[in-house]
């Protein structure tokens, strides 16, 4: 299945900040008739106005918050984000005037914004006061979860600081000219991207510029990073034109590093990104539709997977307390999958994988089932470590 | 809705005892009730008072979900089929509109204690699902921690199951060396023999495991085959699965006898569910069987039957009628009048033929020229679109049949029709699946399959 410039952001979006699409879609089929509010979730109402998007009250305790955008007269407004230090943390999109829509997460203790692009004043604080949403009840597991996530964080600017110069590295190949050359570098510069996509996900549009397919985009002339490129060395066989693309990459390949650098995660970001990442593999790489020019669909498969197990080891100390049988029952799954993976091995266009267009049908529906078989109680973590 | 609290879902755990120890239904007895009885109509539980008492009735004391009626509309239906008791449901009870039927792959490793494991957690774990889903409950588990997916996937939630019934069915492969079952494999579950005219799809057919899930309500049959693939990943894989969008046979004297695809009525002669002494004679398995762990189960035979549905419709009447041995309008047989008339072979017309062709399908398929083989037929019409190397119609008859012993009943029926049906001309197998379906859950806490591997 292809994902949408618009769905890979809201997918995005969610895979970081916990379930947000389906929390919304829940809250949306419940329509106001039933849907009383759980106990300890504040509610946040956000008007959307083309004058701003102030949310009300500005103030709120850390823990569980419902965001109700309602937009009652914007017509140069049609979204609302929730932001901190420049990352998109939940958002309600495609909001025209008298629609309305919610979004739920738990927040921890900081300065956040909400914004609105369009409006007059787009962007309103949001004051969260207290302690820390992740304060696990059992000091001992807080202690493991703080160290997930600052384990997390090192190892996504670890793959970042390794991705500027891979990416430098094929950028090089393609502005000389030498196709052989870039095709042998464009799955090594991708796995780096590919292990942390969901961070890069959250940074709205930075993803799409640095990885959109072609039905991505409305306007192909405004189609950027590794897939156009790709299309040109293996299909076009011609890298005419393609260094000012070449360039742009580069250039948001490092505003991508640069914001890593500041990023803060939550550990039920930690697992809900792995959720995420799996669904990235089943929906994109084993369908062939994420490389299909150059066929190196196992590269980013295997990229998405070690990204995803980081994010679940890291964890794993944690659950391993609060949820032994599950931590037991998604090591084994990502055994599995690994397994299935290694049949796969080969040398094909400088990755460590065989060509996937002789993948079959058959060996792909396999490929699938384990993935999905990791994915279901993968997405079961979030819950377990979010405080 | 008057009892507040279940608008909210909560956890539906304690949600199966309730239902039984809260219920102002009868039990259903464990010897003598029929189908009809079971069904717990909307007319049965209004007439305790109204919505407000039905949903005391379904568990709600315990503020479990009554999704379903959460509209506090008095006139949704409630209809609810018994989900346990001595037989499985969704043989003998009556046949509802709607059909969605997988089968599953076990795909689990590790030592045969592990395996073994596995394959009870699965059934357990279905059979909770299954009696929450029949009560009109979501999956069991948690539905509101914004944190985690719902346990339940939510299509069903807030809707009637419309009797839905979920029955459960072992495949000959599940007695492979894989659990340890060899020595439990009933005599009865032979593999089918090769059956000409026949076309099989390996992608369409077997399966180690099956689940029948029947309801007046689509969106409730495809729900449970939704969720018992999501429950089972990591243990089993969806092997086939097949919806049915029209009941195309009758399993009871009260039914009207609905028509199949070629547009004649299905089931006239059929078992009546009803009908006990029928069903002990020909479907329920009793204390003939090699295997203990069947007494009071069912075999189930499945054939995905495709017609030639262009040919047929340019076939003219008279023919078709012939092929069938049937009126087309009335469902009289050929000898008769009106549908239910006993069909007389041995009529002649003025030429000395026979009236009813020799090679019409009711001939061949008559118990009276069969040796008395009679099954429960349980079919469904089916379409999948459109076939795209031709531009011809997927669609057919969904073919469902429950015995006793299919050695000597549906093979020895399909073996007189492979050689001689005139409806071989427009009918082709594509698909096929045999299972043993053991005994219905004696309660909560009860699984599919407990006499087999508990």
């Amino acid at each position: 299945m292809h994902l949408t410039r618009w769905s890979r952001r809201v997918a995005g979006a969610a895979g970081l900040v916990a379930g947000l699409v389906a929390v919304a879609a829940a809250a949306a089929c419940s329509s106001g008739s039933n849907g009383s509010p759980s106990a300890g979730t504040t509610q946040v109402t956000i008007t959307l106005t083309n004058d701003g998007c102030a949310p009300s009250p500005a103030s709120v305790p850390a823990g569980p918050v419902t965001f109700t955008v309602k937009n009652t007269t914007g017509d140069k407004v049609s979204e609302a984000e929730l932001k901190r230090g420049g990352t998109i943390l939940g958002e309600k999109e495609n909001l025209t005037p008298g629609l309305s829509g919610t979004f739920s997460l738990k927040v921890e203790a900081g300065d956040y914004t909400i914004e609105c692009e369009g409006a007059t004043t787009d962007s309103f604080p949001l004051h969260v006061t207290g302690g820390t949403a992740q304060a696990a009840a059992d000091p001992a597991v807080a202690a493991k979860l703080n160290a997930a996530v600052a384990g997390y964080q090192t190892y996504v600017l670890a793959q970042a600081d390794k991705l500027g110069p891979a990416t430098t590295a094929f950028t090089d190949a393609v502005r000389t000219g030498n196709i052989a050359a870039a095709q042998r570098l464009y799955a090594p510069a991708r796995s780096y991207y590919e292990r942390i996509e969901p961070v890069a996900e959250s940074f709205g549009d930075l993803d799409p510029d640095i990885d959109a397919r072609a039905d991505d985009v409305e306007d192909p002339s405004a189609w950027t990073g590794f897939h156009r490129i790709e299309k040109a060395l293996w299909q076009d066989k011609s890298l005419d034109g393609m260094t000012p693309v070449a360039n742009q990459l580069d250039a948001d390949v490092a505003k991508l590093v640069a914001r890593v650098k500041t990023a803060k995660y939550q550990p039920a970001q930690l697992a809900n990104g792995a959720t995420e990442l799996l669904n990235e593999v089943a929906s994109s790489k084993i369908t062939g539709e994420e490389d299909r020019y150059s066929h190196t669909d196992l590269s980013d498969f295997e990229a998405n997977v070690d990204g995803a197990k980081q994010a679940f080891m890291l964890l794993g100390p944690a659950l391993q307390t609060v949820d032994p049988q599950l931590y037991t029952t998604v090591t084994q799954r990502f055994a599995d999958v690994e397994d299935a993976l290694t049949a796969y091995r080969g040398d094909y266009a400088g990755s460590s994988y065989v060509d996937y267009s002789t993948v079959t049908e058959a060996q792909r529906r396999v490929l699938t089932q384990k993935v999905d078989a990791l994915a279901e109680p993968l997405s079961q973590v979030a819950a377990k470590v979010a405080g | 809705m008057t009892t507040g609290a279940a608008d909210t879902p909560g956890p539906p755990a304690a949600a199966g005892a309730a239902d039984t120890a809260a219920s102002p239904e009868t039990p259903w007895p464990a010897d003598d009730a029929t189908p009809a009885a079971r069904r717990t109509s909307r007319r049965a539980l209004l007439g305790f008072g109204g919505a407000a008492v039905a949903g005391a009735a379904l568990g709600a004391g315990v503020a479990a979900p009554v999704a379903w009626q959460a509209s506090s509309n008095a006139a949704t239906p409630i209809d609810i089929v018994e989900f346990f008791g001595r037989y499985q449901a969704g043989i003998a009870t009556p046949a509802p509109a709607r059909l969605a039927f997988a089968t599953y792959d076990l795909t689990v490793d590790g030592t045969l204690a592990q395996r073994q494991a596995a394959l009870k957690a699965l059934l357990q774990a279905w059979s909770l699902a299954a009696a929450a889903m029949t009560a009109g409950h979501p999956v069991p588990g948690d539905l509101t921690d914004p944190e985690a997916p719902p346990a339940d996937t939510g299509e069903a939630y807030g809707s009637s199951p419309a009797n839905l019934t979920i029955t459960v069915g072992f495949g000959p492969s599940l007695f492979d060396d894989r659990f340890g079952l060899a020595g439990r494999r009933p005599g009865a579950l032979a593999d089918l023999p090769r059956l000409p005219p026949e076309d099989l799809d390996p992608a369409r057919s077997g399966g180690d495991l099956c689940v029948q899930a029947c309801s007046d309500d689509p969106v409730a049959a495809f729900h449970v085959i939704r969720n018992f693939a999501r429950l089972g990943r990591g243990t089993v894989v969806m092997r086939w699965s097949q919806l049915g969008f029209g009941k195309a046979t009758s399993n009871g004297a009260d039914q009207a006898t609905p028509r199949n695809l070629m547009g004649f009525k299905d089931g006239t002669r059929n078992i009546d569910g009803a009908d006990r002494a029928s069903m002990n004679a020909h479907v329920w398995v009793g204390g003939e069987t090699d295997q203990p762990w069947m007494r009071d189960g069912s075999y189930l035979v499945v054939r995905r039957i495709r017609m030639r549905i262009e040919a047929w419709d340019r076939d003219f009447l008279a023919d078709q009628q012939n092929v069938i041995g049937r009126h087309k309008y009335s469902g009289a047989p050929l000898t008769g009048a009106a549908e239910f008339d006993t069909p007389d072979f041995a009529a002649k017309d003025g030429h000395g033929e026979p009236v009813i062709p020799m090679d019409a399908h009711i001939r061949l398929v008559a118990h009276e020229n069969a040796g008395g083989i009679r099954i429960l037929r349980r079919g469904y019409s089916f379409t999948d679109g459109m076939i795209a190397d031709s531009g011809e119609l997927d669609a057919g008859l969904f073919f469902m049949a429950y015995q006793k012993d299919p050695r000597s009943q549906f093979v020895a029926l399909q073996r007189r029709l492979g050689s001689a049906d005139a409806l071989n001309e427009y009918i082709e197998h594509v698909g096929s699946g045999l299972f043993a379906c053991p005994a219905g859950l004696r309660g909560p806490g009860d699984y599919w399959g407990s006499g087999l591997i508990g």
